[in-house]
């Protein structure tokens, strides 16, 4: 499926299996980290296109209680076992893959709580130390994607979350 | 007096309650190690399992404790020092993501594994992105 997102061939895809991803938000109280290493995407070198994707149970945090409501109360797991990014790199040149890393944009539909919205993110791609890795950091804010933060809480954290996506790319298939 | 009695009983479910919701609060991560499995199995069957249909497969086996038993595939460190196995298949296997707490007292084990070998870990399933993705996971034989 993931594949398929791609594109069709087997060819000129880089892929990166332990990408990581993280979320966080600032409280007066303390601050909010979810972290994973268990994200997954697909680089599609011959258009540029980006797939990314992450399974909500696989962010861990400080604390159990943190966990257990962020994937009951919030993202709802169960019923939305993940968060995907389908994009395509604005102006892509296959040059970047063989360059120092450079700022590119990120045009695609980001799917969280199992609502879909149109998002440009900034990020970076390239070489660094022989290896091709790309890095985005952007913001999002949970009411777009219909997650249902109690008033209680709302005014105590932040309005956008911050997302951190981190990937070493491999080649993948031949 | 009747006041007297009333306001120790308020402080009473005060701190009972504060208590409960500090526990809460300060709630630790399941420990791997003293859960016991739900289901054993192949590492083969689960994988058609969830190939066949993911979303039942995930409804049944996401935050359950696995015990599976399959084909040691690769072994790495990964950039964070998580030790990283992966059974059955390299690309479209299953991924466990082992608890650190206990890699970091069981290194010996983890370095004699040799690959190919066939080897049975417990682990908390977190379902299907490619590959089944187990974590944490604790390696039992």
């Amino acid at each position: 499926m993931l594949v398929a997102s791609v594109g069709a061939t087997g060819q000129g895809k880089f892929i990166a299996k332990n990408a990581y991803i993280s979320f966080y938000s600032s409280t007066p109280m303390e601050d909010i980290l979810g972290e994973s290493n268990e994200a997954v995407t697909i680089l599609n070198t011959e258009t540029g296109e980006i797939a990314f994707q992450a399974l909500m149970t696989t962010f861990h945090f400080k604390r159990a209680l943190m966990e257990e409501h962020f994937n009951e109360n919030y993202m709802e797991s169960t019923k939305f076992p993940k968060a995907k990014f389908n994009g395509k790199i604005e102006g892509y040149n296959s040059s970047v893959l063989s360059g120092p890393v450079i700022d590119i944009k990120v045009a695609g539909i980001l799917m969280v709580h199992g609502v879909e919205k149109t998002i440009t993110i900034s990020a970076k791609l390239g070489l660094e130390d022989g290896k091709l890795v790309g890095i985005s950091k952007f913001k999002v804010t949970p009411e777009d994607y219909g997650i249902k933060i109690p008033s209680l809480v709302r005014d105590k954290i932040g309005k956008e979350m911050e997302i951190i996506v981190k990937a070493n790319y491999l080649p993948f298939g031949n | 007096m009747k006041i007297k009695y009333a306001i120790i009983l308020v402080v009473i479910v005060i701190a009972v309650g504060a208590g409960i919701g500090l526990k809460m609060f300060f709630k630790p991560h399941a420990n791997i190690n003293r859960l016991k499995a739900e289901y054993k199995l192949d590492a083969s069957s689960l994988i058609s399992e969830f190939e066949q249909d993911e979303n039942s497969a995930t409804t049944k086996y996401s935050e359950k404790v696995l015990e599976i038993n399959g084909e040691l595939k690769s072994k790495t460190k990964m950039q964070n020092g998580i030790d990283l196995l992966i059974l059955e298949d390299e690309m479209q296997g299953i991924s466990c993501q082992l608890d650190s707490s206990w890699a970091s007292a069981n290194q010996p084990i983890i370095q004699s594994l040799e690959i190919g070998r066939s080897i049975t870990i417990k682990g908390i399933c977190k379902g299907y992105l490619m590959e089944i993705k187990v974590s944490p996971a604790i390696i039992l034989n």
